[in-house]
């Protein structure tokens, strides 16, 4: 028996190492595949990305007869052509931003986001694509206002909900009378009737809301960092958003698109592009 | 093992028990199917057969040998490139870069300092100290844009960018240069100088701020993608390739296994030496060949994560920080413009080490809690919370301790100059600005990036030495074994001759 099988040995078993070689090589071939599959989600990896913005802001993201208008949704366009994606618009609010992208509704976020060191903990972000700034609108023909010290002893709209006013009266520690208000466009109304003095807010918010009658004392006092939001973790995603937020204003579509909402508001805009945050 | 098949029944028997001695020749090896047939027959298959596997053994073995070999070499290769972009070229130019913001944001520093303290004679020792400095700064910047050039390579997006930096430093200078002129001709006190200055500086430090810093900033961040792809594809390389070095070396082991085997119970022959001896270099060179590329892995990884990426990290912070005293000295020098400078001043407070707190006074309060925390818990976010929380090389900790405690003292000193100019005592705010605290802040800083640095180059250094020989041990050990299989088949395939 031993014999037998010796001599069958080398043959019977001939087979065997070509074949194990053939599976061998099927797998290593395989595994750089399966690592590379494996690398989590990228907004790279999809064909259209689903963008939130705002829908109520007027200059930056606004529904108007079923569709999207405004700075913020012409940046997320430009930005989802050079990344090669179509982008579809869902609206979101100021709330539900971080839970949306971590909930995966939504790819990026082009809606005001200021990027902030808490939210970056739960979220990426790209850009910024413009850096606003907290400025004041005012009555054109009433008495000089040239910053916001000047502020002192005017009637300032406080609107529910929002912080800017805080920055006036509490960290400027200006001391103004407060005027509550329920949002930036009653506010405006308020200042063109003379109930309120000023509105304090983002430069670009008061730009979109601003009329005949109003002008921007363009002397800025914050940095408001509007960011892309993106999936905390996607660099990749991330890293390609800067990129074409840097072509953007290198090729002069940022200028062209930062004049076509704002320009009539007076606003001094800057057309450099922003310091990056930086994806990883 | 006993379980004897079909063909084996019919096998024309040989011998058994074996002889004691070799056999004179080749024993008949039966190849299935060719067992019913002539004598004659029988011995054309079996005189073909025998060396045919031989040969065809011999050269599976010597391919596969071949193939560990190159595998070996392959990714050693990717790990030596991966190395020399980390290690050598790209990654300290990277560094180099994010050594342009600070170098920019310290030429404005030193120009609002000289500004600032103007002909007053208590900071006359001072001013060729700034001057000095400003030009220093000048040739670091000029040094870094050419690196950045460089990086950029033929990426479009970067070289436009490098540039419209070079203008734009060009164009700073000349602004910087005439409000330098116009306020050593208005020869004023410390504090703020006249409005034509004002108004020439305004231009400069706004070119600086909003669209040089920037730009430089992006820059480092754009090389630094570079440098994290390049790093990441080589080290993928290096991962995959291990991953064959062992496929490829257990199929060159199991190929001369499967010769030593055949050669041994074909011939009856014990042990066929040279192709033991080859058997072992092969498996030597793999195993050799997985352990080196697996500590590649470790050094690229450790080059990357503790040594480049927080290196980077302070740079940055170091670069952000140093405009965190060109705003302060801004503050000063400008009026019209504080409000503007210290809410900028708190933005980038905030970047470096963030701690909740919507007014500078909330933040000084904040801080001082969350360095008294420290070490025992991180209560803050930031560069400072990331390098904080991350990280343990030997001497870090208290490194970072030192860091905070010269921060907090960098604080400390602003809340003075604030108050001390808030009250009219302008003067003496000049003299605390230009004082002491940050220098002192700054130095810790470089203390502290300095031992991320020596990580970095040990472990750069580490990967390097790890791969002395690598040049010309797989091929050697290649060539080595597939002697050794020619010298222990040679003898057996002469038999039939």
């Amino acid at each position: 028996m031993l014999t037998l099988i010796r001599t069958r040995g080398p043959l019977g078993r001939a087979g065997r190492p070509r074949r194990a070689a053939a599976v061998a090589l099927a797998v290593a071939a395989a595994v750089p595949l399966a690592a590379s599959c494996a690398a989590g989600t990228s907004v790279l990896d999809k064909d259209a990305l689903v963008v939130g913005v705002k829908k109520d802001q007027p200059g930056l993201g606004m529904l108007v007869s079923g569709r999207f208008e405004g700075f913020d949704v012409d940046v997320a366009n430009y930005v989802a052509a050079k990344l090669g994606k179509r982008a579809n618009f869902v609206p979101v609010t100021s709330g539900e931003r971080e839970k949306a992208l971590i909930d995966g509704r939504v790819d990026l976020i082009f809606a005001t986001y200021s990027i902030t060191p808490e939210r970056k903990t739960k979220v990426g972000f790209g850009g910024p694509y413009y850096v606003a700034h907290q400025d004041t609108l005012v009555r054109t023909g009433q008495a000089r206002i040239d910053n916001v010290r000047d502020l002192r002893g005017r009637k300032l709209c406080q609107v529910t909900g929002s912080n800017s006013w805080k920055r006036v009266k509490e960290e400027r520690k200006v001391p103004v009378a407060l005027v509550p208000s329920e949002s930036y466009s009653e506010c405006v109304k308020d200042l063109r009737s003379g109930k309120v003095d000023a509105v304090s807010t983002d430069d670009l918010i008061l730009a979109g809301f601003a009329t005949p009658g109003t002008a921007i004392v363009n002397a800025p006092f914050s940095d408001e960092k509007y960011g892309v939001g993106i999936r905390s973790g996607d660099i990749d995603g991330c890293e390609a958003v800067n990129k074409a937020l840097t072509e953007m204003y290198q090729d002069g579509t940022a200028k062209k698109l930062l004049q076509k909402w704002f320009a009539k508001s007076g606003l001094a805009l800057t057309f450099s592009v922003p310091q990056f945050e930086g994806c990883g | 093992m006993t379980i004897a098949g079909p063909p084996a029944a019919s096998a024309p028997a040989p011998a058994a028990p074996p002889d004691p001695a070799p056999a004179p020749g080749p024993v008949a090896v039966p190849v299935p199917g060719s067992v019913v047939g002539s004598p004659s027959l029988r011995r054309v298959t079996r005189v073909r057969t025998v060396p045919g596997w031989i040969r065809l053994l011999a050269a599976v073995a010597t391919a596969t040998v071949l193939l560990v070999s190159g595998a070996v070499a392959l990714s050693i290769g990717h790990a030596r490139d991966g190395l020399r972009a980390i290690g050598h070229t790209a990654g300290p130019q990277v560094v180099a870069t994010a050594d342009l913001y600070f170098a920019l944001s310290d030429m404005d520093a030193q120009v609002a300092g000289l500004l600032l303290t103007g002909r007053d004679a208590g900071f006359q020792a001072g001013r060729q100290g700034m001057l000095d400095r400003y030009e220093q700064r000048r040739a670091q910047a000029d040094r870094a844009v050419l690196q950045a050039a460089d990086l950029a390579g033929g990426d479009a997006t970067g070289q436009t960018t490098v540039r419209a930096l070079l203008d734009g430093l060009g164009r700073y200078e000349r602004l910087a240069a005439r409000a330098l002129l116009l306020d050593e001709q208005a020869g004023h006190d410390a504090g703020p100088p006249p409005a034509e200055v004002l108004k020439e500086y305004r231009e400069a430090t706004d070119l600086m701020r909003l669209q040089l810093l920037p730009q430089a900033y992006n820059l480092t961040l754009d090389s630094a993608t570079i440098v994290r792809h390049s790093s990441l594809a080589e080290l993928d390389s290096v991962r995959t390739g291990r991953l064959w070095v062992g496929l490829t070396g257990l199929i060159a082991l199991a190929a001369l296994v499967a010769l030593q085997v055949f050669l041994s119970r074909g011939f009856r022959r014990t042990l066929n030496l040279p192709l033991l001896v080859a058997t072992a270099v092969v498996g030597a060179l793999t195993l050799a060949g997985i352990v080196v590329l697996q500590h590649e892995g470790n050094a690229l990884t450790s080059a990357k994560e503790d040594g480049f990426n927080s290196v980077l990290a302070l740079s940055r912070a170091r670069a952000i920080g140093n405009t965190l005293h060109g705003d302060e000295i801004r503050y000063l020098l400008d009026p019209q413009r504080a409000d503007t400078y210290e809410q900028v001043y708190l933005d980038k407070s905030q970047a470096v080490l963030y701690v909740p707190g919507g007014n500078l006074d909330k933040y000084y309060t904040a801080l001082d809690s969350a360095v008294a925390a420290y070490p025992g818990k991180v209560t803050f976010l930031g560069f400072y919370g990331t390098e904080a929380s991350g990280g343990s090389l030997p001497g870090q900790e208290a490194a970072v301790a030192r860091v905070l405690r010269l921060y907090q003292a960098f604080q400390r000193n602003d809340r003075q100059i604030r108050q001390t100019a808030t009250s009219g005592a302008r003067r003496d705010a000049v003299g605390k600005v230009m004082g002491p605290a940050f220098g002192d802040y700054d130095e810790a800083l470089v203390k502290l990036t300095g031992l991320h640095r020596k990580a970095f180059d040990d472990a750069v250094a580490d990967g390097d030495r790890a791969l002395g020989g690598w040049d010309w041990l797989p091929p050697a050990a290649a060539l080595l074994a597939i002697v050794l299989v020619l010298v222990g088949v040679r003898p057996r395939l002469a038999e039939y001759r």
